[in-house]
Order: C-alpha cells, then sequence, then structure tokens
C-alpha cells in the first residue's frame, strides 16, 4: 500500500490551469460577435493605404479589444500576414512550396489552399511595427479585463522578450491591481536579464526572479548565467540558489504532505488492529476483509442511492460511514463469538484461523460481486484539489487525512473517557483482576472486537475513494497494517499515530530516490531491525502485566 | 533398558514413514517407465510430477515442523526459504539453456538481452556448475535464516512478533524479485528450462529420477530432523518451546538453539525448493507471497505439528484435496482451504496423527484400566510401569496442541 | 570479611521499574558453605534480589560478585547458570512435556552448546546420578510420567532436583513449601539442610515453622533493603520486623 499511487498532482494542475486558459479564451469569443463585423471589416483595410493610414487601423483594431487580434498583429509585425489578392482575406501561410496553406489570421481557420503568386505579403515598417506593438500591448496588458492582463504578464514572462519592456513599464505604471502588477514586474524582469541593462538594474531584476520561485524562474536564471558580466554573476548564483531552496522546501513540504497522507491511511487501516491487538492479544488477520467489506458497504449504498435516491450522492460517503460500522462491527462480534473467544491465550492459533476466516470471506466477496474491481463514486467534494502555498492537494486525500485524525480522536475519547474504554483498559492490563471486579470480560471482548472491525469498516468507506474495490483490497493493507502497530508499540493508541505518521512519511521520502516498490522494502527491512532493538515498539507498555 | 525401547517406539513411526518413501521412490518411477501406456497399475507423466511436487511440499512443512512443532517458532515466512533454494536450481537452469534460448546468447539468459543487460551479474557467476548451484541450494536460505534469526532470537522477539516480522521478510523478498533490477527475472521468473545435468527436464526418464529423488530426500530430511528431535538438543527444543526462559536459568542458550533448529529448517526448506523447480519448470516471485508460507502452516498444523511425520501427511492431503477441488470446483477451493484453517485451530489442535493418537490412547487406558481389574498386580516395580504411562511418554514431543501456554516465571 | 572469601557479595544495590524502587541500597553478603533464610513481606525485593543474582534484571546501581571475584552484573542468564548458580521458582516450572527423568537429563551438570548437547550420549554415570537424584527427591516411581502429571508439591520437588543435577556452588531456593503439606514441609527442610552441607543456599520464605526448622541466619527484607540480621529469635524479637509484618 505505500505504492498507492497517489494522484499526480502536477499534471492535475497543469490541467486545472488549462482550463481556466481555455475558458478565458472561450469568454473573449463570446464577447466578440457584438462587434465581429467592424473588427473585421477593419482587418480586410489592413493591407490598404499608406503606413500612416494603417497605423491608424492598427490603433482603431486596438480599441475594439477583441483578443483574437494579439495573434493577427503579432503576425503582422512579423511581417508574416499576407492578403488573398482575390478575396481580400487576410492569412497567414504555412507549409512549402506551391500552393501553400493558408489560414484566416483572425479565427485561426484553415481556409484552403491558395497559390503562391495569388497573394501578397502585406508589408510593414518600423513606424508600423511601433504602432503594432503598442496595439498588442493596450489588447493585453492595458486591456480592462484584468485576467486578461494577468495572462499576458504571464505570456510576457515566458517570452522574456526585451522589446517588451518599454510596453510593460507603460502598464506597470498604471496598473493598480498588485497581483498584476507583480506579475508585470516579473515579465519585465526576465526581459532585462536578456538585455544589456547596467549592473543595478541587472541585480534588481534578479531579485524579482528570485522573489518569483518556482521552476520557471529557476529555468531564466540558469540561463541567463553564462550570459551574464562578472559583476552581475554573483547576484543571479545567489538568486538561483535561493530559489533552489524554496522548491527544496517546497519539495520537502510535498513529500511529507504526500506522507501525512499515505500515514493517514496507514493509520486507517491499523487503528482497529491496534485495539485488537493491543487489548486483545488477538492477531486477526481478517482485518483487511473488514476494510474490503467497509468498501463494498460503501459501493452499495451507492448502487441504493443511484437508483432509487439520486439527489442523495453527494451525501452517500455520510450514509456509508454508519452502515460500514455496522455492518463490519456485527461481523466482527459474531467471529469473535464464534471463534476467537475458544481461542484465546493462544496468539498463533487465532492468527491461523482468522487467516482462515479471510480467505473465505474474500471468496464470498468475490461470489457475490465478482472478481472484478468495483466502481465506488467520489462525491463532488471529494474531487478535484487545491493549491496550498505552492502545495497541490486533492480533496479525497485532504478529507481522508481529516477523517483519519477524527476517528482516532474519537478512539481516544471512547478508551478514556467512557466506561467501556475503562472496562478495556482494565482487561488489558489485567483480565483475571478484571473479571473478578465484576467486569464481564467476555462481553468486552465481543465488544472490544466489534469495535476494532467497525473501525476498519470505517477505513473501508475511505479506502474506497482512493483504492480499486475488489476482493483483495484488504489484502493489500494487512502487512503493513501489522508493521504501523508492531512499529508504534502494541496496546498504544499514540504509538499507533506516530507509526503510521513516520511510516508515511519516510516512504514518501524514500520513493524518490529509490522508487516506490524499493522504498517499501527498506522500510520493512527497517522494521524488521527496529523489532530486533525494541521489541516492544516505540511506545511499549511498561511493567509486568505485559510480560505475561 | 526401557528409554531405549521408548525412543525407539517413537523413531519406529518415522522409520515406518521413511521406508514407505523409499518404496515410492522405487515403485513410482518404475511403473511409470515399465509398464505400456494405458496400463491400468501405471503412473501416468502427469502424475509423477503431481506426486514429485507434493513431495517437496512435505518437505518444507517437514522444514517447519521442527521449529513450530519443536521449537514453538512460528514462521510465516518458510517459503522464501523454499523459494531462495529453488530460484537457486532455477539459475542453475537457465545457464544450462546456453544458447537455445529465444536471443541465442550464450552467455546471457533472454530476460537479460531483453533487458540489455551485456554481461552477467556477479551473483549470477558459478551458477553454471551443478555443485555450485547445490551448494547455493543449502547455502542462501541457511545464511537468511542465520542473520536473521541472529538478530531475533538474540533480541528475544518472540511470538507472534516473531511471526509477523517472519512474513515482513518474505513479503520484502516478494517485492525485490518482482522488480526486473535484481536479475531474477522479475514477474516472470525463471522458466523455459531445457536440461538439467545434460538430461532433458521434459524427458519422463528424467522426470521419474526427480521424483525417486525427492522421495528419497524427503526420507533422509524426515530422518535427520528425527535423529535430532530424539538427541538430548532435541529435547532442549521442546524446553525451550515450553518455557524459554527456565532452560536459560540451567545454562542453555535458547537463542542459539532456536538458531540451530531454524537455519537447519531453512536449509531442508531451500532443499525442498530446489526439488520443486524441476518438476514444476518454473519459480517465480510469487512463491515468496506470504499466503504461500501460511498455507504451509495448515498443512503442517492439519497433519500434527511436533510429530515430523503429521505434516508430510497433511501437506500431501491438503494438496490432493486442493488439484481435486480446483479441478472439479474451482471456486469452492478457498471456502475449504479457510475452513480448513478455522476447523483445524478449533477442534484438531494437535492435528490428524495426535488426534489419532488420542484416541489409541484412550482405548489402550480403557484396556489398561479393565486389564488391571482383572488382574490386579499391585507390583511397583518401575521396570514395568501401567501400559498408559508409556504411551502418553512414548511421545514427549507430542504435539502440544499449545493448550496450555506455560509462563517460565 | 574480604569480598574475595564470600560466595555471595551484594553492595549497595538499588533497582528501580518506572519510579518505583524495588531494590533500594541492599547490601547482604552470603559465607561460602553458608544456608541464608530470606523473610519479608509482599513486595519486599526478595523476588528482584533473586532476578539480580541470576542476571534476569540489571541493577542501576551496585555491585553483585559472586564466588568472590565475578561480576555477576557482566553476565548473563545462561552465563550465570553455568558459572554455578541455580535457581528455584516461586511458581515451580519445570519442563511439562518432558518426563521427569528427561528433566532431570536437560539439568544435569554438563556442556551446554548445541552441538555437544546435539551428539550427546548419556554415560553410566550420569544415569546413575539421575537414579540418585530420583531417589533423593522421592520421585523414582514417576520417573516416566511427564512432569505435567505430577503434582504440586511433586512438581516442587523436581525443582528441586533439577538444581541438584545442576550441582551448583549457590542454590536460590525461592519459597519452597508453597502448597505443601505439613509433612511434605518438614521433608524438604531436612532435604534442604542435607543439600546445605555441601552448597551454599539462599531460601525465601514466608512459612515460620518452616524457617525455624532450616535453623539458620535469617535476614528480613523490607521496601527494597536489609531490614534485620541474625538469628531467627533475633529477628523476630527486631521491632521493626514486628511492625512491618503486623502493619501500623
Amino acid at each position: 500500500m505505500f505504492s498507492l499511487s497517489d494522484t499526480p498532482l502536477w499534471p492535475a494542475a497543469f490541467r486545472a490551469v488549462r482550463m481556466f486558459v481555455l475558458s478565458l479564451l472561450a469568454a473573449l469569443l463570446l464577447l466578440a460577435p457584438a462587434r465581429a463585423q467592424s473588427v473585421e471589416d477593419l482587418v480586410r483595410q489592413l493591407p490598404e493605404g499608406s503606413f500612416s493610414d494603417r497605423a491608424a487601423v492598427v490603433s482603431q483594431l486596438a480599441a475594439t479589444g477583441d483578443a483574437r487580434l494579439v495573434s493577427l498583429l503579432e503576425a503582422l509585425a512579423a511581417g508574416d500576414l499576407n492578403v488573398v489578392e482575390e478575396t481580400g482575406a487576410v492569412v497567414t501561410l504555412s507549409g512549402r512550396g506551391d500552393p501553400l496553406d493558408a489560414t484566416d489570421a483572425l479565427t485561426g481557420e484553415g481556409v484552403g489552399e491558395v497559390a503562391k503568386a495569388s497573394v501578397e505579403r502585406i508589408r510593414v515598417n518600423n513606424s508600423l511595427r511601433r504602432a503594432v506593438r503598442a496595439a498588442i500591448g493596450q489588447l493585453t496588458v492595458m486591456s480592462p479585463n484584468r485576467n486578461t492582463r494577468l495572462s499576458a504578464a504571464g505570456a510576457m514572462f515566458q517570452a522574456a522578450d526585451p522589446e517588451n519592456i518599454p510596453l510593460l513599464d507603460e502598464a506597470i505604471a498604471q496598473e493598480d491591481d498588485d497581483g498584476v502588477r507583480r506579475a508585470m514586474e516579473e515579465a519585465r524582469a526576465a526581459s532585462m536579464l536578456r538585455t544589456e541593462a547596467s549592473a543595478d538594474d541587472f541585480a534588481a531584476a534578479v531579485d524579482v526572479i528570485a522573489a518569483r520561485g518556482g521552476r520557471a524562474s529557476l529555468g531564466i536564471l540558469t540561463s541567463a548565467l553564462p550570459a551574464a558580466s562578472d559583476e552581475a554573476r554573483p547576484a543571479i548564483e545567489a538568486g538561483i540558489r535561493a530559489i533552489e531552496n524554496r522548491l527544496a522546501l517546497l519539495n520537502v513540504a510535498q513529500n511529507v504532505w504526500y506522507g501525512i497522507s499515505l500515514g493517514s491511511v496507514l493509520l486507517l487501516a491499523a487503528i482497529g488492529l491496534a485495539i485488537t491487538f493491543g487489548v486483545m492479544g488477538v492477531i486477526n488477520m481478517a482485518h483487511g476483509e473488514m476494510v474490503m467489506i467497509g468498501a463494498y458497504t460503501t459501493f452499495v449504498v451507492q448502487n441504493v442511492i443511484r437508483v432509487s435516491f439520486p439527489g442523495l450522492f453527494d451525501w452517500s460517503l455520510a450514509i456509508a460511514l454508519p452502515a460500514a460500522f455496522l455492518v463490519t462491527g456485527l461481523i466482527g462480534i459474531a467471529i469473535e463469538r464464534g471463534i476467537i473467544r475458544w481461542l484465546y491465550g493462544r496468539p498463533l492459533e487465532t492468527l491461523l484461523a482468522t487467516w482462515g476466516l479471510s480467505l473465505i470471506i474474500q471468496q464470498a466477496v468475490r461470489s457475490i460481486f465478482g472478481a472484478s474491481n468495483r466502481e465506488v463514486g467520489n462525491p463532488s467534494w471529494m474531487s478535484g484539489s487545491f493549491d496550498f502555498y505552492g502545495i497541490a492537494i486533492t480533496w479525497n486525500r485532504f478529507w481522508i487525512v481529516l477523517f483519519a485524525l477524527a476517528v482516532f480522536a474519537i478512539l481516544l475519547v471512547v478508551m478514556k473517557r467512557t466506561s467501556l474504554g475503562l472496562q478495556m483498559r482494565a482487561v488489558t492490563q489485567n483480565r483475571r483482576m478484571a473479571s473478578s471486579m465484576g467486569i464481564r470480560t467476555p462481553w468486552v471482548d465481543a465488544l472490544t472486537f466489534g469495535l476494532g472491525s467497525g473501525i476498519a469498516g470505517l477505513a473501508g468507506v475511505a479506502l474506497s475513494q482512493i483504492d480499486n474495490v475488489s476482493p483483495n483490497l484488504g489484502q493489500g493493507y494487512i502487512i503493513d497494517s501489522f508493521m504501523v502497530v508492531v512499529f508504534g508499540g502494541v496496546g498504544n493508541l499514540w504509538g499507533t499515530l506516530v507509526g503510521a505518521l513516520t511510516l508515511g512519511v519516510v516512504n514518501k521520502f524514500l520513493e524518490p530516490y529509490a522508487g516506490a516498490v524499493l522504498a517499501k522494502i527498506f522500510v520493512l527491512v527497517f522494521i524488521i531491525l527496529f523489532i530486533q532493538k525494541r521489541p516492544r515498539g516505540l511506545f511499549a507498555l511498561k511493567g509486568r502485566a505485559v510480560e505475561a | 533398558m526401557i528409554t531405549q525401547r521408548l525412543l525407539n517406539a517413537l523413531g519406529g513411526k518415522v522409520l515406518w514413514v521413511a521406508a514407505i518413501l523409499l518404496v515410492i521412490a522405487v515403485l513410482v518411477p518404475a511403473s511409470n517407465l515399465l509398464l505400456p501406456v494405458g496400463h491400468p497399475l501405471r503412473v501416468p507423466n502427469y502424475m509423477v510430477a503431481l506426486l514429485g511436487k507434493y513431495l517437496t511440499y512435505a518437505m518444507l512443512a517437514l522444514a517447519l515442523d521442527l521449529v513450530w512443532g519443536y521449537v514453538g517458532i512460528l514462521s510465516l515466512g518458510h517459503g522464501a526459504f523454499f523459494a531462495l533454494g529453488g530460484y537457486a536450481m532455477g539459475m542453475y537452469l537457465m545457464r544450462q539453456i546456453g544458447d537455445r534460448g529465444v536471443y541465442a546468447n550464450p552467455n546471457l539468459p533472454d530476460f537479460m538481452v531483453f533487458l540489455n543487460w551485456s554481461e552477467l551479474p556477479w551473483y549470477w557467476w558459478g551458477f553454471g556448475n551443478f555443485w555450485f548451484a547445490m551448494l547455493m541450494v543449502m547455502v542462501v536460505p541457511g545464511l537468511l535464516a542465520f542473520v536473521f534469526g541472529w538478530f531475533a532470537f538474540r533480541s528475544r522477539v518472540t511470538g507472534v512478533y516473531l511471526s509477523i516480522i517472519t512474513q515482513a521478510m518474505t513479503y520484502a523478498l516478494m517485492l525485490s524479485f518482482f522488480r526486473n533490477d535484481m536479475g531474477f527475472g522479475g514477474n516472470n521468473g525463471l522458466t523455459d528450462f531445457k536440461d538439467i545435468l545434460g538430461h532433458p527436464v521434459q524427458a519422463s526418464a528424467t522426470r521419474a529420477t526427480l521424483f525417486a529423488v525427492t522421495a528419497i530426500a524427503l526420507a533422509a530430511a524426515l530422518l535427520v530432523c528425527s535423529a535430532i528431535t530424539r538427541s538430548k538438543l532435541g529435547k532442549v527444543m521442546v524446553a525451550v518451546r515450553d518455557a524459554e526462559s527456565r532452560t536459560r536459568f540451567i545454562g542453555y542458550r535458547p537463542e542459539y538453539v532456536k538458531l540451530f533448529a531454524f537455519v537447519v529448517s531453512a536449509i531442508t526448506a531451500g532443499i525442498a525448493g530446489a526439488l520443486y523447480v524441476p518438476q514444476v519448470g518454473i519459480i517465480n516471485p510469487g512463491e515468496f507471497a506470504p499466503a504461500n508460507s501460511i498455507e504451509v502452516v495448515v498443512w503442517t498444523a492439519i497433519g500434527g505439528r511436533g510429530t515430523l511425520y503429521g505434516p508430510i501427511i497433511g501437506a500431501v492431503l491438503v494438496n490432493y484435496a486442493k488439484t481435486w477441488f480446483t479441478g472439479a470446483y474451482p471456486e469452492l477451493w478457498l471456502f475449504a482451504l479457510g475452513g480448513l484453517f478455522v476447523a483445524v485451530t478449533l477442534f484438531l489442535p494437535k492435528g490428524i496423527v495426535g488426534t489419532v493418537g488420542d484416541w489409541r490412547t484412550r482405548w489402550r487406558d480403557r484396556r489398561a484400566i479393565s486389564a488391571a481389574k482383572i488382574a490386579p498386580s499391585g507390583t511397583d516395580d518401575s521396570s514395568d510401569p501401567p501400559k498408559v504411562v508409556r504411551a502418553r511418554s512414548a511421545d514427549p514431543a507430542a504435539p502440544l496442541g499449545a493448550s496450555k501456554p506455560q509462563p517460565a516465571e | 570479611m574480604p569480598r574475595t572469601d564470600t560466595m555471595l557479595y551484594l553492595d549497595g544495590v538499588s533497582v528501580a521499574f518506572d519510579g518505583f524502587r524495588a531494590i533500594n541500597n541492599l547490601s547482604l553478603v552470603l559465607d561460602k558453605g553458608e544456608m541464608r533464610a530470606i523473610i519479608g513481606p509482599n513486595g519486599a525485593g526478595k523476588t528482584t534480589m533473586m532476578d539480580i543474582i541470576t542476571g534476569k534484571t540489571r541493577p542501576d546501581t551496585g555491585e553483585v560478585f559472586f564466588d568472590g571475584t565475578i561480576d555477576l552484573t557482566r553476565h548473563d542468564e545462561a552465563d550465570i547458570a553455568m558459572l554455578g548458580i541455580g535457581r528455584k521458582f516461586q511458581k515451580p516450572t519445570v519442563f511439562e512435556s518432558h518426563t521427569v527423568e528427561d528433566n532431570l537429563l536437560l539439568a544435569l551438570k554438563g556442556k551446554r552448546s548445541i552441538f555437544p548437547t546435539l551428539f550427546h550420549r548419556r554415560s553410566t554415570l550420569e544415569e546413575d546420578r539421575i537414579g540418585e537424584i530420583l531417589a533423593v527427591i522421592r520421585l523414582e516411581e514417576r520417573r516416566h510420567d511427564l512432569a505435567e502429571n505430577l503434582s504440586h508439591g511433586q512438581k516442587q520437588w523436581l525443582e528441586i532436583g533439577m538444581l541438584l543435577a545442576q550441582d551448583p556452588k549457590l542454590l536460590l531456593v525461592d519459597e519452597p513449601v508453597a502448597g505443601m503439606t505439613d509433612a511434605e514441609t518438614a521433608e524438604t527442610a531436612r532435604l534442604l539442610r542435607d543439600i546445605a552441607k555441601t552448597h551454599s543456599v539462599i531460601v525465601v520464605e514466608h512459612d515460620m515453622h518452616f524457617v525455624r526448622e532450616l535453623d539458620v541466619k535469617v535476614t528480613c527484607l523490607h521496601e527494597g533493603s536489609v531490614l534485620s540480621e541474625g538469628s531467627l529469635d533475633f529477628v523476630s524479637a527486631d521491632e521493626r520486623v514486628v511492625e512491618v509484618y503486623l502493619g501500623r
């Protein structure tokens, strides 16, 4: 389970950005039709008249604020714009030889092939170019739309074109949104690094980039390094180091998060085991199957909801939680009454009997639900992700961490504050004494086992959100759960918490260096060695009672 | 001397089983090779391989019994030693393929060519030699058991903790062997064997020989284990099982006793694995799966632990049942196996052999009592104790069924 | 008396479990060939003292010397047993699934390492010794019975027999007559006095009649240190001892 693949967050973040940009463009396109006629007319006027007439056309175009014009104008400035003589259509050309493929410069749609001879290049001179550049600026960094300005600044940061500097200066001067201004300053700084600017300007630019951080900034600084003058070099190097440190820190934070996420899954899977093992000394090898039954309960609940109450789907997990707790808890009590109570004081036999039971349960589930994975849906609030200081966090992982901690807290309260918990602890410490003081130990045993199994069921509900729901679901968790309990120390819930989180984090830190499988092997070997050093785990109960 | 006779009686059953194994070692290959195909008494080819496989499993169960039944170490990782022995044999068999592989590379097994490896990794050196491979069949599992046991037993890791870390051990090994980089064929393991000692593995004469070797090896292992358990050390082993710290206070070192048994057991398991591989024609990381090792425990338990020959019976019975079930009702097999686990622990804690032994004791008991009623001898000649006593003490290491865990102090 | 002449020498020994001082600055000297009875209420530290001597528990501070020169704190249980300290536990612990005879055989003095044990063949000398011990502990007729089938008192005796088989220089005997009949108790006292002729012995016991029958120097422990020491009459006349036993 250490190998459980986390949803890769970077691609997810990337997708989110792309979605954002696409919707932005879509919104802009929706605005377009009202003025479409005039924009297209103006474009058709581009090839005609003197350079100054055409400069006027360009500024009129800029006034329309149509975002599609940006690429058209860029093509114009680059001298890539052509006019088809017959139709007067303004196109860009691609391909080789004759005829060429023509694309409408405004809409970006292909308009078929044109013969080389039938098109004429739209010529530009420097004054027209200036007008074009100003127009582009007006369309983008000076657009009234904040998001347009922001993405324009972002694009300019990527391009890092020194020619953008005057435009950016102008835009920065009149910008009143802090976020956008910062983006523009960063774009300006990135462009500045490509110039022969003075050492002071250069250092200031490096500072801005270094403050921005991120891999792109690192790339810019690194590429600026070879060409930089000697006096500028130390500043750049310092900037690179600063960014790298920050990136490393972010990386650490990200790994810690992944580790906590994995640890919370381990905690969920192990905590029920910690109770049955710690309190009763019972090795329940069917614990994983209880988790699996919890997951299948979620599947059944969701199916009922889909068929009968589709409106409740977002509540399906909330409904599945008590259902899973009850189902697995009752099964647990049945197991305790039917099998385990005959085997007290014989832990190895209990281990074997419950293993047999796990085989039976697995096969039963396979017979009922089939061997293949079952689809358990994520409610809307479990889908997607959010960004937390540069760390992308998926909602399902986030909720599972919270859920695991909540289960842990509730369990602590149950153990410390309720009479059941008191009796359980009494039985752990001295079974005979507890029984002679009037505690009905068989009853406590049954309820304890039921509680442990019920918590496994809760874990199953959570795991159904991130793992495949199949009859083998539980098997993947059982060894790791035991490792957590043994590592943390038997009979101590805090030990289980620390054990689970430690193993989760250690595993995730090893993964980048060793790969998931090797990391897991290392962790196993580490625990095997650790048990030699501290046979009773991190937080062992002390005293004579444990020795027996 | 009565003790001598008692010990002989204990050895007697083991000797019988060993003798039966030796007879099988002759009869099965003979019937397979000498009788014409279609003869009602002929053991068909597939059956020879199947029986051979059962016997290697029996040897694995025997190995487990030595540590579980006699020293109380429930290893949930014995499949690892079996698999390591199997891999050592598999590596020899891979080297024998030579240039007959798909890629026809005389030096490298196919999967290495596939991985673009240019030369044989160092840990494959020497496996072209049969004697070296056979040495490794014993050394590798033995060494792993030694290192693992050295740490575990010295730190006094016992009971379920030990069981759990043995399980973690085999699990870690499984994950390792699944990796292609390990150089053991990854997922697919080692297969497509051609020759063993120059004889084609598939030929019926080779298969018959392998079967005979397996049966003889099992008989030998049984006798060795029996000799160990009947020695004074064997008694110390049982003492360690029942009251570990008490043995310390009379000067024994339980950790070394355990280590000895664990290493011998691992070597036996390794040999079983080595015999298994040429007969089934493949070894892959699945053999390390924790579930496999636990299954061995149920063979041992059902046969009767602490009896040595019980696990042999258990392994053959359970595996025969598995073959039959997976043929007739495949979906019911796991129910049956799971049910076996539960039933054995609840109703047959001493296994088949132990339970049958109990019946016999009870029967003799009754007879002895009625005999005593008829002819009260009234003698206290200690050289002739009542039969019941002899029957009980005939099995000093009788399966306890762990009915009474006995704390040392 | 110089340390080198003693059989057992404890000086300033303390040990605490989780803050609870089980043994507190305990000093005790046992001469060679001496038998000593140790009494004290529950929790006085008697068993913990035995644990320290036999290497089961390590003291936090203090010196523990055996036979004058051997520092016991540097050895573990098996070492100490081989050095010549035998122990009988409070709760009789014999190897239940072995016969009486095999229990003695395992305890019999001899090499304990793996291979000598594996290839061990019983000599007539050992055979005779087992016979002798069986006679002493009066279990000849139960020779081939499993130890689990013995009565409580017989298990106690078997354990004493195992001690004899070990032939240690020092015997630590923890509550040897618990659960015995009066006749058995008297018999045990006779047996121990017999043993004491050739061995050093420490007996921990609650039963005052038994202690009186032993007729040896008595040490009374309380809260982990020595409260009073001397003849039984002297100790039982000590006011502090009376106070401890009768409660305040």
